[in-house]
């Protein structure tokens, strides 16, 4: 959910809850207030009754007969005039003027008629205000109050807490632009806010504390390549020189060629494994919409004399176009690697199927018996005596850098290596 | 032999590591190039701007600058020499700048001095024959630009790993080419196929066999089982 609509919900939720109490608050006030001003009325009223019918004689008789449509005059026992406690309430009473029942305030009292000493139950109506109405009007505008609110909520939310938000959003789709190894800072959006300021200087120290961990550790690979490379070149280099010295000693020169194939092993162990660590360091960053079917294509051309010389059946399946957004270096490696893994662990003669189907390369070759751990580093099927047993590794790496699933299984004789991007 | 080779050839060698600057010296002057040092940017400088280099091999970490300053300021002079930058650093970024930067190839340590050998002649080619980039060999021609051996105007059928091999053979003539080096010649640096001996052995037998079938008159010989040897007969 975004910022601003979670926001926006929120504020509407409490919005809600307050303005419905607000309206409950403000009927409750509402009726009182008109209710004691009634309630006064009402109270006059039977006062310059009481008054009228004590010193005005025949009056309370007239009332009794006449019954106007505000009071109710009834005579009663003393008994019963006794129990009546002066009350007011609201209720409704029926009207034949207006063939209606109508909301009324109405005070119920009780008095004691000096003219001719009789107990009468008295009662006064006032039309008042229809709860019903009050309550359906304070609705109404509430629910118009709210609405009003709202929109200016959004509107204010858009145009103002967007605009506040913008270096927000600002630095956050510089982040996800962010490279570590682009060693670049990324352009911090100005701002006013304190709050944004500090966010802002926290991620360019992060950031900045990163790139230079990063370009180290990138220093670091690169010196221990140059450092164990040169030495490396020294001794293959006298090594030659000395072959060129000797010869005529056949001795010698077995002994020389044997060293140079060691240091041979070593100069090949030495940049897989750098290779291995640029991989891991993210250090191929150049990305670009590799063709898969192309790229297997030219690294079966180029092991065409290999596959040619172990007599090697090949059965490409290309009709699948796959791209890929990678660099282009790594995938000609995957493949190479996959390749000569096909190749070296198949039997002379053996056969070799290349699939590109949906979202999914397969490669399997004819082999005798699976291999347990097959991606672990350093490890060795018999064959490959001399090989470094990083090939693997370095194509699993690839593939995870990538995000690419690999899988392996033995079935029907067959070793199969299954690509899901 | 070469004809160019008649001409006595100067190279310059840019190495802060000495021990692998008097390999390299040591090389070259049994193949009787001139042989001029340096061990540093300011003498490197120096030497690549007063006089005139058929090559010069640099090494572009330097104690006290970088090699591809130097071939900035080269370019600048318009000194028209031949470049290969030899480097432990096998960063692409490198390499792509060095080339950018006027270099004509690109060597990453460590290597042979075969390889090296056979790079600086095949910049030599590329400069000083301007596109007919052949050479004979005994009665053998071997044009590098369409990748073909000819004997007596008949083209042999050589595979590309065939003429790979016999291209870097002819380049390293009358040398020891052990195995190891050239299996790593015919498969590259990043390809770990140096325990597949069996494959270069059967592309070397199947080159002399073509070789031998057309009348030439190179012979690759066996030296004690661990490498070859190319000589006119």
């Amino acid at each position: 959910m975004k910022l601003i609509n979670y926001l926006i919900l929120r504020i509407t939720l409490i919005f809600t809850v307050i303005m419905l109490l607000w309206s409950g608050i403000y009927l409750l006030l509402q009726m009182r207030e008109i209710n004691s001003g009634n309630d006064e009325g009402l109270i006059n009223l039977k006062q310059e009754f009481v008054h009228k019918a004590n010193n005005t004689k025949g009056f309370i008789e007239n009332m009794e007969n006449e019954q106007p449509l505000n009071i109710r005059v009834r005579e009663m026992t003393f008994a019963e005039a006794e129990q009546i406690v002066e009350t007011f309430n609201t209720t409704k009473v029926y009207f034949p003027t207006e063939h209606e029942e109508e909301e009324v305030r109405m005070l119920a009292s009780a008095f004691f008629c000096t003219q001719n000493d009789k107990y009468y139950e008295i009662r006064f109506f006032t039309s008042t205000v229809e709860t019903d109405d009050l309550v359906k009007n304070i609705l109404y505008l509430t629910l118009g109050l709210w609405i009003v609110l709202i929109i200016t909520l959004i509107v204010v939310s858009k145009f103002i807490i967007s605009r506040t938000n913008k270096p927000f959003y600002k630095l956050l789709s510089e982040l996800k632009r962010f490279r570590l190894d682009n060693s670049k800072n990324i352009v911090l959006p100005e701002t006013e806010i304190a709050e944004y300021a500090q966010l802002n200087n926290a991620v360019s120290e992060l950031i900045s504390k990163n790139i230079n961990i990063f370009t180290e550790q990138k220093e670091f690979i690169e010196n221990c390549s140059h450092e164990l490379q040169t030495p490396l070149a020294v001794a293959i280099a006298k090594l030659e020189l000395l072959i060129e010295k000797y010869r005529n000693d056949q001795t010698h020169i077995e002994e020389l060629s044997e060293l140079i194939g060691i240091l041979n092993r070593m100069k090949r162990l030495n940049s897989s494994l750098l290779f291995l660590s640029k991989i891991k360091n993210n250090q191929f960053a150049d990305m670009q919409n590799v063709n898969l079917n192309e790229e297997m294509q030219k690294t079966l051309d180029e092991l065409a004399e290999f596959i040619e010389y172990r007599q090697i059946d090949i059965a490409f399946d290309s009709r699948q176009t796959i791209e890929k957004e990678m660099n282009a270096d790594l995938a000609h490696v995957l493949f190479t690697n996959l390749l000569k893994n096909a190749i070296i662990h198949n039997e002379h003669g053996g056969k070799m199927g290349i699939v590109f189907s949906q979202n999914r390369i397969t490669i399997a070759n004819t082999g005798t018996a699976e291999i347990k751990d097959i991606f672990t580093r350093y490890h060795k099927a018999k064959i490959g005596i001399n090989s470094t047993g990083l090939g693997l590794s370095i194509v699993k790496s690839i593939a995870e850098l990538y995000k690419i699933n690999i899988q392996y299984r033995f079935e029907n004789n067959s070793h199969i290596f299954i690509l899901i991007l | 032999m070469f004809h160019f080779k008649k001409i006595e050839m100067k190279i310059l060698i840019v190495e802060d590591e000495i021990t692998l600057l008097q390999a390299m010296e040591e090389f070259f002057l049994s193949e009787k190039y001139v042989v001029e040092k340096a061990a540093d940017y300011e003498t490197a400088c120096e030497k690549a701007l007063i006089y005139d280099y058929d090559c010069i091999l640099l090494d572009i970490n330097l104690p006290d600058g970088n090699g591809l300053q130097l071939l900035e300021k080269l370019k600048k002079e318009n000194k028209d020499a031949n470049v290969i930058i030899i480097s432990a650093r096998n960063s692409l970024d490198d390499k792509i700048q060095g080339l950018n930067s006027g270099a004509d190839d690109y060597l990453t340590k460590p290597f042979h001095l075969a390889e090296l050998y056979a790079r600086i002649k095949a910049v030599f080619r590329r400069k000083q024959q301007e596109g007919q980039q052949y050479t004979m060999f005994g009665n053998t021609k071997i044009d590098f630009f369409n990748r073909q051996a000819i004997v007596n105007e008949q083209v042999l059928s050589l595979n590309r790993k065939e003429f790979d091999i016999l291209s870097f053979f002819v380049n390293n003539s009358n040398k020891l080419i052990t195995k190891e080096v050239l299996t790593e010649y015919v498969w590259g640096d990043n390809i770990d196929m140096a325990d597949n001996f069996d494959f270069v052995y059967s592309q070397v037998k199947n080159l002399r066999k073509k070789l031998k079938d057309s009348n030439s008159n190179i012979i690759i010989e066996n030296v004690y089982g661990i490498g070859y040897k190319l000589t006119v007969n």
